[in-house]
């Protein structure tokens, strides 16, 4: 339990501690407040007494530090005496109008408004709490275009959407009428099996995809992913390829002798491309939203390797018993898959590629067909070159480059810059008008302190939309290059930064950002408590009483 | 002339010191008959001090309290501010004090 003096006795240290900081000829009138404490009825009202008082000197303290070696002068005719107090000074008034001014004619640049939304990215974990637990959440851009691309019967749109969409069945569901709608669009049950590997639809569309595409790798990839997940799920994971089922052996064999495997990420690329053009939309995270493993099947692009890995074992079985040529096709089956994988994802089979080429090497050899076996040390060397290629590749996309780690930064830090001048300078003008309680200019009297805020928060606004503007302006040009020419030069840099940008300020990674959730919903808690607890304080501070004092 | 405005913090003050425009006041006792809080009396009673429209005195009220620092209007400060009332007194009876809850 707090000592019913204690109040009084904090409030004489905190008034004698805003005398110790305050400017020396300040020191009578901190004495004088600390002094008539003694008369002061009430040892909470002496705390409230105490705490105007403090901020008084503390005001002054921060203004003697500011502008050091003001002086006291007499006044001799009323309009001098109150010219402190008088209208809102019409140079600063001007100077703010100016930079506020300044300020929004930049939300008129497309440009900007891209740029402010983006350094609101970072708020979208903190504030949409139900995402941030993990629950669906929708994008109303994203919902607006679907219900547009429904009534217009646009199947290009459809697949976009269908490829973006956070829910399962309803990705699946778009897929479905945009491949009814547009049969070419078959390759775009590929891509939305590959974010939802689950689907009970999968069956059905790798049946589809087969018979639209039949060369193509990847439908086999898609069964033996399925096949693996269910494992996963059931912790039932085989140690061996020879352990695994026959439908995911077949997948695999399928695979390896597929001619070819095609992602489709350049067929979605150019089908962006047409989206954004065709809806005006410029939203930056919608073209980076397939930027991922490089649409490829995690689980089975990794397993790739251990059935690699058995086809060289069962090629040196033959070798042993004398099987050259079963052998040769084995180890050829291994490096045309591994020089197939290259392009979206080397480097899962980088050691059996390797292998398989020395293998083909030396068997050529023993043949005694050097060309042959100077042509597959030189083509193992090439794939080797283009591994780390590759994995430098990845991790440029996964790490980024130190200027858009850089530039996120700034755009976060501006972004929350002009927001938090936007709340000060409001702060001062309803804090100027309840004040009057007036909206007349002439009759308004900001403070000099107020003024003070009110032009920092101004100035502060504009320079932080310039810097906005600036830090964001390439990655813009960045996007409208790939949109209008297909230029896609610069996109992994724009994914590098818009993964930056989506991190709340001061954190480097996503783990960190839910300490942020939590801190600021610590904060925005212990405000409101705050708050309430002035509120009721005033309201008794501020009760009529019978009787006038 | 230019009209003075004031603030209607500033008008309360002033009003209290002109109805005893000879009396010492305390400032606790100012700030219970015009309702306003240190923070906003104490700006006030300086800019006045500070413009030489006030005058201050330390007093002793009784053994082993400290002084009390007390305020009354200068004749300057009578004079302008009474010639300044004369001016405003009519716009400012219009306008509604910027507080309405005070004590006073």
């Amino acid at each position: 339990m707090i000592p019913a003096a204690f109040p009084r006795s904090v409030a004489i240290a905190l008034l004698r501690f805003a005398i110790w900081i305050a400017p020396h000829d300040s020191h009578d009138w901190g004495h004088a407040m600390l002094n008539e404490l003694n008369h002061v009825e009430g040892n909470w009202s002496a705390l409230i007494w105490s705490l105007g008082g403090a901020g008084v000197l503390a005001k002054h303290a921060v203004l003697a530090f500011i502008f050091p070696g003001t002086h006291r002068r007499t006044v001799t005719t009323a309009s001098e005496l109150f010219d402190k107090e008088g209208p809102m000074r019409k140079t600063t008034v001007a100077a703010i109008c100016a930079c506020v001014v300044a300020s929004l004619l930049f939300f008129l640049l497309p440009v900007f408004r891209q740029a402010f939304r983006v350094s609101l990215a970072q708020w979208h974990d903190v504030l949409h709490v139900g995402l941030t637990l993990g629950y669906l959440d929708s994008d109303p851009e994203l919902d607006a275009l679907t219900k547009k691309a429904e009534q217009n019967h646009d199947a290009e749109a459809l697949a976009f959407v269908a490829v973006r969409a956070r829910n399962q069945a309803e990705s699946a569901r778009l897929a479905d009428e945009a491949v009814h709608l547009d049969p070419k669009l078959t390759w775009i049950y590929a891509v939305v099996a590959v974010s939802w590997p689950s689907l009970p639809e999968i069956d059905r569309w790798v049946l589809a995809l087969e018979a639209w595409d039949p060369q193509n790798a990847l439908p086999h990839f898609i069964v033996a992913e399925k096949i693996d997940i269910d494992q996963v799920i059931r912790e039932k994971i085989p140690h061996h390829v020879d352990e695994q089922p026959a439908s995911w052996q077949n997948a695999m064999a399928a695979a390896f002798q597929s001619s070819k495997l095609d992602n489709y990420l350049g067929r979605l690329k150019d089908l962006d491309r047409r989206v954004f053009l065709r809806y005006h939309l410029d939203d930056p995270f919608q073209v980076s939203g397939e930027d991922g493993w490089y649409g490829l099947p995690t689980y089975a692009s990794a397993d790739s390797s251990s059935y690699a890995k058995s086809l060289l074992e069962s090629g040196q079985t033959l070798e042993v018993r004398n099987d050259r040529k079963g052998a040769f096709e084995k180890y050829l089956a291994v490096a045309r898959f591994g020089q197939m994988m290259s392009p979206a994802g080397g480097f899962f089979l980088r050691r059996e590629l390797q292998e398989a080429y020395k293998r083909l090497e030396a068997l050529s050899q023993g043949e005694g067909n050097q060309a042959a076996a100077s042509f597959y040390a030189a083509v193992a060397n090439q794939a080797d070159r283009a591994h780390y290629e590759a994995l430098n590749s990845l991790r440029n996309r996964v790490t980024g480059s130190g200027v858009s780690h850089w530039n996120a930064s700034l755009v976060k830090t501006s972004g929350l810059a002009n927001l938090v001048c936007c709340g000060i300078l409001l702060t001062c003008m309803l804090g100027v008008i309840v004040r009057g309680r007036t909206l007349r200019p002439s009759a308004l009297y900001p403070s000099s302190l107020t003024l003070g805020l009110g032009f920092g928060a101004a100035a502060g606004a504009l320079v932080s939309s310039s810097v906005l503007f600036v830090s964001y302006r390439p990655y813009s040009e960045i996007l409208q290059r790939f949109i209008h020419s297909g230029d896609d030069d610069g996109l992994s840099e724009l994914a590098s930064f818009l993964a930056d940008a989506q991190l709340p300020l001061g954190t480097q990674n996503f783990l960190g950002s839910w300490n942020v959730v939590f801190y600021f919903w610590s904060a925005v808690t212990v405000l409101c408590v705050l708050v309430v607890l002035i509120a009721v304080v005033r309201h008794f501070q501020t009760r009529p009483r019978a009787t006038a004092a | 002339m230019k009209t003075p405005r004031l603030s209607p913090q500033t008008l309360r003050v002033l009003e209290r010191f002109l109805e005893q425009p000879t009396a010492w006041r305390y400032g606790y006792e100012l700030s219970r008959e015009t309702g306003l809080k240190s923070g906003t009396l104490y700006p006030i009673l300086m800019r006045l001090a500070k413009y030489s429209l006030l005058e201050t005195k330390w007093v002793t009220t009784e053994d082993g309290v400290p002084p009390r620092h007390t305020y009354r209007l200068t004749p300057n400060g009578v004079e302008l501010v009474r010639a300044t009332f004369a001016n405003s007194r009519a716009t400012l009876k219009a306008r509604r004090p910027a507080f309405s809850g005070g004590r006073a």
